[in-house]
């Protein structure tokens, strides 16, 4: 304890504001921004592979990229979609259920106790994974989750497998906002999003969760497998050295979440410069002698290859003066890498292959 | 118009290495002349040779059209040359006003008077110090503040100043150079060195670009610009042969796992808020001018000396947060720092190429009460002499026996017994023999195909270049700029580090 009161004064250990950069295989380029358009919609999210197509959600509806059509719409908005290869799809409802629709379009709900705030599905095997953000708030709530929790509270998400014919289980509890899941070698991978890491799961549930990537310098998102072997992950925020002093600082936090709109928190978000309102810090940067006004990006676009051993090798970015931010899904599908910018309203295509000039 | 001060074919040699060869340097009167070049180019050697600080091998001074020798800076400061060196001269036991008129005493000297003197002419120079402060108690930049006076008020025709606006702020730096026309303008003839390309061109009348100790140009400002200037003080003819090109010799090598890294790291004024990362099997490779911060933020990696203790920032090894107090804990945990001032921190001169090499060992795998085994020594000594092939007799000749290049191999040797995970190169070939730098390079790429996570930290540019597979730009305290190894060229470096 006294530790922390001195770690806290001085700032260091838990209380040291600082954030990890992006350099090495994380060293920001364009590619996003230069990424070429597959479709411009409202708020996409959840890209899926079904059938030899690419499917995304957007607001209440599930519609298909290579026709440009609507598969199906619901009466919330979609939190999450997973497809499995026998062509079931699962679909996370804001503030319901999950709805399982199988080939022949027929529908059945699985239990709100269990799937109730989903953020993330996957099939493993014949299994669904939901990963839980939170226990008391819908996904479109993230970030009062987000400045609820701050750095140091544990948190509420979970993940559950559930069976096609036998009692859920839970592989997880006290997860910081899982949102992303995929089955992979008879391992589960989970994003944890505000601890900043990635999770390996054991599906039996015998196992507790082992961190495979700690330290991103942003918010991690949904993953996908990649065809090498390897993963691709979303990273839908970056991190900053403002946003990590907010999440430290309990009062302050309390008073915004009372007084101020959630679109002009001190916080991470999936699109900025949309209003005169936002924050923006009082700082500045000194180059050759001149001092210049600077704020530190809340959102940003970021995707990032990792091999099969957990590590970046390549990555994706939409800068801060870029438009693509708030990449919050990523797929890979025939050689193509599909991107969801969720704050830039646009799905873009790259080659999944691309060597990055940076 | 003829020059004030002339140096024809000026020479300086240290044991045979030329640190300036052949240099024809030309000062006019009122005039203020820019000095540029890397570091190591023999800009502060050949203004040491103005000032009498240093003594040239051959070669020929004028002042006035007439041959002086200087063997001491008072011969140069009776002929009105006076200097403000980069490292401070000061003392700081006394007061800003004794250190403005030391040297300069009356037979009965009154403080109050002084005092008074002192203030009166540290406001005309427009300097914001407190005479009666200790000069210990002051800020780099009201140290130079009180150099620069001290100078200024020596009366000297000519000002050498070396550096003379790196701790300024802009304001100070805007105070500096009105007072550098002001001095102009009262006959005075100035010589400053500089890395801020833009303060030359914007200030200077004339500049001259010295490269490897050699005179590369003299033009007017005017006729110069930032680019030309930086292709100037880069573009190595020898590069290339020294370190051959590396474009198709050998590809980057993919990084390994993140080993160290360095998140917001701030070290008083000279490292701010810096953050970085290193990966195993790579070699970084970390340039920067002189004060840029690379050394400071290496020996806080190493636990030489300690980051600020208030918000001094994050350093995770394996992703693990560390905070070494002293070295030793460091080496335990695997960093391992190579200095870049040999002699005064790498080895014990006196003592034998197996006594260092085992003190080295015995960091992590001795305890205070353990027995030094001499059979243990010389097997150790043997073992890394053949290694990296350090040229002596056997393992009990004495360092001070052997050239830099094998000192360098031995303090290698002693970091790499403590088998490291990151290991520290500072400016490794500084003062080393052609051959020895070849061998050296390749043990430095040795390492990191073994996998280990090797930082390189060097002024010389080809050397960056050809060894490292990420390049690490840092200027004013912080790393600014990353390059591939595929993208890095001598000007894109020059340009991220001065800009």
């Amino acid at each position: 304890m006294l530790r922390g009161v001195i770690d806290r004064f001085v700032g260091r250990g838990e209380a040291a504001v600082t954030v990890p950069p992006m350099d090495g295989a994380l060293r920001p380029n364009q590619a996003l921004e230069r990424a070429s358009v597959a479709a411009e919609v409202r708020a996409p999210d959840n890209l899926v592979s079904y059938r030899g197509d690419v499917l995304f959600s957007s607001g209440h509806e599930l519609r298909a990229l290579g026709s440009n059509s609507v598969l199906r719409s619901f009466e919330r908005p979609i939190s999450c979609v997973a497809a499995a290869a026998d062509g079931r799809l699962a679909v996370g409802l804001l503030g319901a259920e999950v709805v399982l629709v199988h080939p022949d379009g027929s529908t059945n709900l699985l239990p709100l106790k269990v799937t109730a705030h989903a953020t993330a599905l996957a099939f493993h095997e014949d299994a669904l994974i939901v990963c839980r953000g939170s226990a008391q708030y819908n996904p479109d709530q993230w970030k009062r989750d987000l400045m609820e929790a701050g750095v140091s509270k544990p948190g509420s998400g979970s993940v559950v497998l559930i069976p096609r014919d036998s009692a859920h289980r839970r592989l997880a509890d006290g997860l910081r906002w899982p949102y992303g899941a995929v089955a992979r070698d008879g391992q589960v991978i989970v994003s944890e999003s505000w601890s900043h890491r990635l999770l390996v799961l054991d599906p039996a549930g015998a196992a507790p969760p082992r961190p495979v990537l700690s330290d991103l310098p942003g918010y991690p998102a949904r993953i996908c497998a990649s065809s090498d072997g390897g993963l691709w992950l979303a990273v839908f925020a970056p991190r900053s050295q403002l946003i990590e002093f907010v999440l430290r600082e309990d009062g302050y936090r309390r008073r915004m979440l009372n007084e101020i709109d959630s679109d002009f928190w001190i916080a991470p978000t999936m699109a900025n410069g949309r209003s005169f309102l936002e924050p923006i810090q009082g700082g500045a940067l000194k180059q050759m002698g001149v001092l210049k006004p600077w704020a530190p990006s809340r959102s940003y676009g970021l995707v990032i290859k990792l091999n099969a051993t957990f590590e970046p090798v390549v990555s994706f970015h939409s800068r801060t003066d870029g438009t693509r931010h708030g990449t919050t899904s990523v797929l890979e599908h025939h050689e193509r890498l599909y991107v969801a910018s969720n704050g830039g309203d646009v799905i873009v295509c790259l080659r999944a292959d691309e060597a990055v000039e940076q | 118009m003829s020059p004030i001060l002339e140096l024809r074919t000026i020479t300086k040699e240290y044991r045979g290495v030329p640190a300036v060869k052949n240099v024809n340097f030309t000062l006019n009167s009122q005039e203020v002349h820019a000095l540029v070049g890397e570091n190591g180019a023999g800009k502060s050697t050949l203004t040491k040779i103005i000032a009498g600080a240093v003594v040239p091998t051959s070669g020929e001074m004028l002042l006035d059209g007439r041959p002086v020798a200087f063997k001491v800076p008072k011969d140069a400061l009776a002929a009105g040359i006076a200097m403000v060196y980069q490292e401070n001269s000061l003392v700081p036991a006394l007061t800003v006003a004794q250190n403005i008129f030391l040297g300069r005493e009356q037979f009965f000297n009154r403080m109050r008077g002084i005092n008074i003197a002192a203030q009166q002419f540290l406001q005309s120079l427009n300097f914001g110090v407190d005479p009666t402060a200790s000069v210990a108690s002051l800020g780099a930049a009201q140290r130079q503040m009180v150099e620069i006076a001290r100078a200024v008020r020596q009366k000297a025709r000519i000002i050498i100043f070396d550096e003379p606006t790196a701790s300024l702020t802009p304001e100070e730096k805007f105070h500096f150079f009105g007072l550098m026309t002001r001095l102009k303008h009262t006959g005075v003839s100035i010589i400053f060195i500089s890395h801020a390309i833009e303060e030359a061109v914007q200030h200077a009348d004339r500049i001259t670009v010295l490269r490897d100790g050699g005179h590369v140009l003299t033009d007017g400002a005017a006729n110069l610009d930032r680019n030309s200037i930086i292709r100037a003080m880069v573009g190595r003819s020898l590069s290339g042969e020294i370190y051959g090109a590396r474009g198709a010799a050998r590809a980057s090598r993919q990084p390994g796992r993140k080993v160290l890294s360095v998140q917001n790291l701030s070290m008083g004024s000279m490292v701010r808020n810096t953050s970085f990362s290193v990966f195993a099997g790579q070699v970084t490779g970390m340039f920067g001018l002189i004060g840029s911060g690379r050394t400071e933020t290496a020996k806080i990696i190493a636990g030489v000396i300690k980051r600020d203790m208030f918000h001094g920032g994050e350093i995770k090894l394996d992703g693990r947060p560390v905070r070494y107090r002293v070295p030793e804990p460091a080496v335990r945990d695997g960093i391992v720092y190579v200095t870049e001032d040999r002699k005064l921190e790498g080895f014990f001169e006196t003592m034998s190429i197996g006594d260092n090499i085992n003190i080295g060992y015995m960091a992590t795998a001795g305890g205070i009460f353990s027995v030094v085994n001499m059979a243990q020594v010389r097997r150790l000594a043997k073992q890394w002499i053949d290694a990296i092939k350090v040229r002596a007799i056997n393992g009990d000749a004495k360092v001070i026996e052997l050239s830099g290049g094998n000192q360098q191999k031995v303090v290698i040797a002693k970091s790499l017994v403590q088998n490291p995970k990151l290991i520290i190169f500072d400016e490794p070939t500084r003062g080393v023999d052609v051959g020895a730098i070849a061998e050296i390079h390749q043990f430095i790429n040795m390492l990191a195909d073994d996998g280990l996570a090797v930082i390189v930290i060097s002024s010389y540019l080809p050397e960056i270049i050809n060894l490292s597979d990420r390049i690490l730009v840092t200027r004013q305290g912080r790393v600014v700029e990353e390059f591939t190894a595929g993208q890095a060229t001598e000007e894109r470096i020059m340009y991220a580090a001065v800009h």
